[in-house]
């Protein structure tokens, strides 16, 4: 548990970066905002205490919005995932599934994290952007604009997943 | 007394959820008011130096597109020189001094771009230069091909400014080829068009009419480009026209751009401050 301190604290910095650095400036369309972001959140060990996620989720959107100038509106998503988060993993995970320390793309499995991101980001984009956007009520074009924004965070998410994860031995039952 | 203690044992979670997301909603709507824009002054210490090195670095994979950009309007600039026109005038015998016909209303500091965004419902641009450089609240700022925005903060040496990709961002603007003015507002859908609204309908408009700025708001000077129109629609149940605009201002390309510095801008908040209270009497 210890140990996984430095190794959080460094995936913050590089999502970090890698936010505000890369995916927040590709302006590409106004409708694919990718969110590699709360990756972070969703990277926490499994036994991270409930009140912990959601202080962690908080704090590091924070960060997050003091960068991107958008006070409070991450914030409050991130806070959303982290509080969402244990009830997800249940959902999703089969029972008597064998935990590794942090969710791990080789110990879970690209289904299994093609749905934890997929979910995640549904939620947290939706919830964004229908606080940032509070007067343009154009539905039809948020919900395009959350589609494909998830898609893209998705992806983005599996390819970090693939470069950063750590390569465990897998534990056969 | 037991149950209320039982209540929030068994929901001490939810409740923490709550109050936490109470506390950032707090923040929303303290901070995210264009016009109280806080937040920018916490931002640009840090964020300031990460973007404005990050900038530094990108900026060279751009030097060629800038130097275009600013070597057309050079060309542009060039045009307009005293040397390059013929004079026409016909000497109508009133003296004019020459030294006092022309006295300078507006005054221009470039800046650099170190931070901007066009995907989001209210876009801030970030500029390298502040209130050392001279820079101040509501000025206007403009880019070699169009308008840019209005700065909302300054520190000492940064600016943050509103562009036009905003939801609050209103613009006076008119026709090069008349007079007829409305207000000029971002469509919230992409970052290359707007909508020009309160043009009434007798108004003769055409697709491909050229859009400037109008110069009442004091942001800009008159006859900045701003863009082209692209639709215009007449609705028998609406009293305006429904004109769409597209944006001459790069936005997703902006380098260098210009602060612009209204120098008789006391003099007409005092003026309008006469008049609001003749008005009133």
């Amino acid at each position: 548990m210890i140990n996984e301190i430095p190794h959080n604290l460094l995936r913050f910095i590089l999502l970090l970066l890698a936010q505000i650095l890369i995916f927040s400036n590709i302006n590409f369309s106004s409708f694919i905002n990718p969110y590699v972001f709360p990756l972070f959140i969703l990277l926490l060990p499994f036994e991270t205490p409930r009140w912990m996620l959601m202080l962690a989720g908080m704090l590091s959107g924070l960060v997050l919005d003091i960068f991107l100038g958008s006070m409070g509106m991450h914030a409050a998503a991130c806070l959303l995932v982290g509080y969402m988060r244990p009830f997800l993993i249940n959902i999703i995970t089969p029972k008597g599934t064998d935990f590794e320390i942090s969710p791990n793309i080789y110990a879970q499995g690209l289904p299994w994290f093609i749905s934890y991101t997929g979910i995640t980001m549904l939620i947290y984009l939706t919830f964004y952007f229908l606080v940032e956007a509070a007067t343009f009520l154009n539905f039809f074009l948020l919900l395009l604009k959350i589609i494909l924004s998830t898609a893209m965070s998705v992806m983005f998410m599996i390819i970090f997943l693939f470069l950063f994860s750590a390569r465990k031995k897998r534990r056969f039952a | 007394m037991y149950n209320l203690l039982r209540f929030f044992l068994r929901y001490h979670l939810f409740i923490l959820f709550l109050s936490l997301e109470v506390v950032c909603f707090f923040l929303i709507y303290r901070n995210n008011k264009y016009n109280q824009a806080a937040y920018v002054n916490v931002a640009n210490g840090i964020s300031g130096k990460v973007y404005n090195t990050y900038r530094s670095g990108v900026d060279y994979f751009y030097l060629r597109r800038y130097n275009d950009s600013l070597a057309l309007e050079n060309a542009f600039l060039r045009e307009q020189l005293l040397d390059s026109k013929f004079d026409n005038r016909i000497d109508t015998g009133t003296l004019s001094d020459s030294s006092k016909r022309y006295v300078q209303n507006y005054t221009y500091i470039t800046a650099r771009v170190i931070r901007n965004s066009v995907n989001r419902a209210t876009n801030l641009i970030y500029l390298d230069k502040g209130k050392l450089h001279g820079v101040d609240k509501q000025m206007g700022v403009i880019a070699p091909n169009g308008i840019v925005g209005q700065v909302i903060t300054v520190t000492d040496n940064y600016a943050a400014v509103m562009s036009v990709l905003s939801k609050d961002f209103k613009v006076s603007v008119k026709f090069r080829k008349n007079e007829y003015f409305g207000n000029l507002q971002w469509d919230g859908i992409n970052s290359t068009s707007a909508s020009l609204q309160e043009i009434p309908k007798h108004v003769p408009v055409q697709v491909g009419d050229t859009v400037v700025t109008s110069g009442y708001s004091q942001l800009f000077p008159r006859n900045v480009m701003v863009g082209v129109v692209n639709k215009v629609k007449s609705y028998p149940e609406k009293t305006f026209l429904e004109i769409g605009v597209t944006l001459t201002t790069d936005f997703g390309n902006l380098g260098y751009v210009y602060v612009t510095k209204n120098l008789r801008k006391r003099e007409l908040v005092q003026l309008d401050s006469l008049a609001g209270s003749i008005k009133n009497d």
